[in-house]
């Protein structure tokens, strides 16, 4: 008798379990046509991806700071509006930017404060009410303000100015250029000098409510000052620049466009993350179970804060022109002539394949599999996650600074959220509940996976896009039961049925899942 | 000196408080609106009626809270599949009385016996999972469930995505014509579940789960068989909640396929989090604060209340970090503490030696 080697032996369960999913893998590719089975790999591909987006994140974030993350499906749709407003109605985005950039410049001012706090006697009543005054009459200050300044949106009440329309046109290549953001006869100054109060006002708020039991030596030379006016500074020359920049962008090639709204998805993001852990989610280490409710509140605010600022109806994001053209030599007969004909789709075997939903997104989900495996494996933070992961205590006993690589982590997982938000946007467009269902996908790949294993995630994500893919197209076709001869034909509550199950058999045999840790 | 224990009204004179209020209130609301006692005893519409539908929900909601409070609060085990149990009660109660014209008593054995089933099924995979993975397979389970109910094929019985409707309530129960009646039985439900579980965790019983939710490593170290008090509690748990159901589906119209739902489970969740953790009476209070806030905020933002209800999640786990009761116990315990030394240092001022008073008593 041969000797099996070790590594099989220690994982045969494992093992026998992915052998059984190939089998019946295998199986469900004999019931269908070569075409069909090409089509509805690539699909699954794509599923696969977009929920691995969501579920690597995810998993990041639960195997470094133990958060369960229920927001993780809220902001990957807000990821999805954001980028849609960059693409769609860049004058909207244009006009943002400057109250963001002084709102931010008078945040970066926290320094200062803190020297000046220290200067005022500890625990007197004015240090305890204080920083309540200084953050309710910064946010008051800020609405008030926000409430005159002109940013160009759309209106929800009037169909032709809905965001349905601006999407339906933007497809059709007419591209309305709206006035940009002016206040007239009116200065602007006093608006300016109001955001910059404001965002000072929450700075000093913010940095007195946290206890300073530990004095820091804190310098004021003018690099404190620094970030302030180069803050303060852009925004008035994006105030300035305004009407040129939109113009600029409503007349740029859309493969760019798409480009800067995907960057622009992820980087905001990535801050929306930052903010959320730093601000919220950080006093609640201690009390695990309450960042499980305090993510449930999130979520629904930031469901309702959609549903608010870009209205219910669900509506499409157009496709970027090099992959949306229907032209001459289109559909295109190969990946390469669909790239120069910028073919929207392409034969193959007589089946036609949607370039970016079939093709596109998978591809760039592994890329990003690639980056942050790399980013994982190569470099320091990367490594600190791991070790992280596997023993948070020791990483802190070796003096580094787990609290701003929390902060990264969920930054880096809320932007991987986001990115995979905005690449959904073209392929199956905005709603307010695209969220709800990638998470509840992402959590039952991660738990086919392993709940904290990196290439867990992508596994597990890959069979649920998988096997949803092959029940719809089953559904469609009908499945020709053995020995009996019966077409049966799954109807659509089954498809989430079906990743249920998976996920329930292989927890009861790997309870930890595929490729996670052993207990 | 003996001192004798305070008698049994001086204990609970905060909860009997509660209790004769609960029974007073649809009266006390009838005179506010000038209707006699009379006029409410004999069902007729008004605030009061109105009323006593909101109490009737607030109960039905406490019961399931109570439910959920004893398997996660109490024995720690995190499920995601709790709506699972209610609704499994509400389904079968509206089957068994609409489809199969069961009358109650039968129905009631129904149910018993599908509680138990249920939490057995639960009880399964309990040995093999534990922790976050436990959560999402009963997510798992309870989504089929889900499914099933939501499928076309069983729509004769459970009425599919429209919901359960059109299940005849036998007369002296019924919301329509006899509510102060149901309002007084769910209200006696409540209460003696109330007492079962007071008892139940107070129990040697009890307090193993409490070791399970502590440690479960030591709790089986110690030789407890820690699968059969999860099991237990499981069992019990699934009782109430199924009677809970029962009584939804008695109560309201249209038996809603939501309720299968995880949503339902969040709710679950969210109720005893606004109340305190393991804290029985945490349970019930969030299940009060959480419908009474929905009802409020529904009533007067109307859309946009979800984004205050999840702002007011927010700022409870920010601000009050062991829910209302826990919170509220906490500090209790605290200012008890200080105003005793306050009041022994003060005396101590004035002259008296409170170490030889006290060692005299």
């Amino acid at each position: 008798m041969a000797k099996i080697p070790a590594v099989v032996r220690s994982n045969l369960t494992v093992i026998l379990t992915l052998l059984a999913i190939l089998a019946l893998f295998a199986a469900a590719a004999s019931g269908m046509s070569w075409q069909d089975f090409i089509i509805t790999l690539l699909r699954g591909l794509a599923v696969g991806a977009l929920t691995f987006l969501v579920a690597s994140g995810f998993s990041l974030i639960f195997g470094l700071l133990d958060v369960l993350n229920l927001a993780h499906g809220t902001l990957f749709m807000v990821g999805a509006y954001i980028g849609w407003t960059v693409y769609v109605r860049p004058d909207t985005f244009v006009d943002i930017l400057t109250p963001l950039a002084l709102i931010i410049s008078g945040f970066t001012l926290g320094d200062v404060w803190r020297l000046l706090a220290q200067r005022v006697p500890q625990a007197s009543l004015w240090r305890r009410v204080a920083p309540w005054i200084a953050l309710v009459s910064g946010l008051a200050l800020f609405f008030g303000v926000m409430r005159g300044y002109p940013i160009a949106l759309w209106n929800m009440d009037n169909y032709a100015e809905s965001p349905v329309t601006f999407s339906f046109l933007a497809g059709q290549g007419q591209r309305v250029i709206p006035p940009s953001a002016t206040f007239g006869d009116a200065s602007p100054l006093p608006a300016f000098a109001g955001l910059i109060l404001a965002g000072m006002l929450a700075s000093l708020g913010l940095t007195l409510t946290g206890r300073s039991d530990i004095v820091r030596k804190v310098q004021i030379t003018w690099r404190t000052f620094a970030p302030f006016i180069g803050l303060a500074a852009g925004g008035l020359i994006l105030f300035a620049v305004n009407e040129p920049l939109t113009v600029w962008l409503f007349t740029l090639d859309t493969n760019w466009l798409f480009l800067i709204a995907v960057l622009i998805a992820v980087l905001s993001g990535a801050g929306l993350g930052a903010l959320m852990e730093a601000t919220l989610i950080r006093p609640l280490y201690v009390r695990p179970i309450y960042q499980l409710m305090l993510t449930l509140g999130l979520s629904a605010i930031g469901i309702e804060m959609v549903r608010a600022i870009w209205g219910r109806p669900e509506f499409t994001m157009p496709k970027p022109a090099l992959f949306a053209g229907s032209g001459e030599g289109c559909p295109a007969e190969s990946l390469w002539q669909a790239l120069q004909n910028s073919c929207s789709t392409m034969l193959f075997q007589g089946g036609r394949i949607r370039v970016y939903n079939e093709i596109v997104v998978p591809l760039i989900g592994l890329i990003v599999l690639v980056a942050v495996w790399l980013v994982l494996k190569r470099t320091r933070l990367g490594m600190i996650i791991r070790a992280g992961v596997q023993d948070r205590e020791m990483v802190e006993a070796l003096g580094i600074n787990v609290r701003r690589v929390f902060t990264m982590v969920f930054a880096l997982g809320v932007g991987l959220a986001a990115l995979g938000g905005v690449l959904a946007a073209p392929s199956i467009g905005l709603s307010n509940t695209m969220g709800e269902s990638f998470l509840l996908n992402a959590l039952i790949a991660l738990a086919i996976g392993g709940l904290t294993s990196y290439p867990g995630a992508a596994l597990g994500s890959l069979l649920v896009g998988m096997l949803q893919q092959f029940i719809i197209k089953y559904g469609q076709i009908g499945i020709t039961l053995p020995f009996i001869g019966v077409v049966f034909k799954p109807s659509p509550p089954v498809v989430p049925a079906s990743t249920v199950l998976l996920m329930v058999i292989i927890l009861l045999i790997v309870p930890g899942g595929l490729l996670g840790r052993k207990e | 000196m003996t001192t004798s224990s305070p008698s049994f009204v001086q204990r609970y004179r905060i909860a009997l408080l509660i209790l004769l209020a609960l029974v007073l209130l649809p009266f006390v609301i009838g005179l506010f609106e000038g209707a006699s006692p009379f006029e409410v005893w004999s069902n007729q519409s008004g605030i009061s009626r109105f009323i006593q539908g909101l109490a009737i929900e607030i109960f039905i909601l406490a019961l399931y809270a109570l439910s959920y409070d004893l398997i996660f609060g109490f024995t720690g085990l995190l499920s995601f599949g709790h709506s699972m149990f209610f609704a499994v009660g509400a389904y079968l109660t509206g089957i068994a009385l609409k489809s199969f014209g069961l009358n109650l008593g039968q129905t009631f054995g129904v149910l018993m016996l599908a509680a138990v089933v249920q939490a057995l099924l639960f009880g399964i995979v309990l040995p093999r999972v534990k922790g976050i993975t436990f959560a999402l397979v009963t997510l798992g389970l309870s989504s089929v469930f889900h499914i099933v109910v939501m499928s076309r094929e069983l729509g004769d019985y459970t009425g599919a995505d429209v919901g359960l409707q059109g299940v005849v309530i036998p007369d002296f129960i019924s919301p329509a014509t006899e509510r102060l009646r149901l309002y007084f039985i769910t209200l006696t439900i409540l209460v003696v579940f109330y007492l079962i579980y007071r008892r139940f965790v107070d129990s040697p019983l009890g307090r193993v789960c409490k070791a399970i939710r502590e440690n479960e490593g030591r709790a089986q170290m110690l030789g407890y068989n820690t699968f059969l008090f999860k099991l237990a509690a499981l069992i019990l748990a699934s009782i109430t909640a199924v009677i809970a159901g029962a009584l939804h589906t008695i109560y309201q119209p249209i038996v809603s396929p939501d309720i299968a739902g995880l949503g339902f489970t969040v709710t679950a969740l969210l109720m005893i989090l606004i109340g305190g953790v393991g804290t029985l009476h945490g349970a019930l209070a969030g299940a009060a604060i959480f419908r009474l806030l929905d009802f409020g905020l529904r009533r007067y933002l109307g859309e946009s209340a979800s984004f205050v209800n999840g702002a007011i999640y927010v700022l409870i786990v920010l601000f009050l970090p062991y829910g209302i009761v826990g919170t509220w116990q906490l500090k209790a315990s605290l200012s008890v503490a200080h105003m005793r030394q306050g009041w022994r240092r003060l005396l101590e001022m004035v002259g008296v030696n409170v170490e030889r008073r006290a060692s005299r008593e």
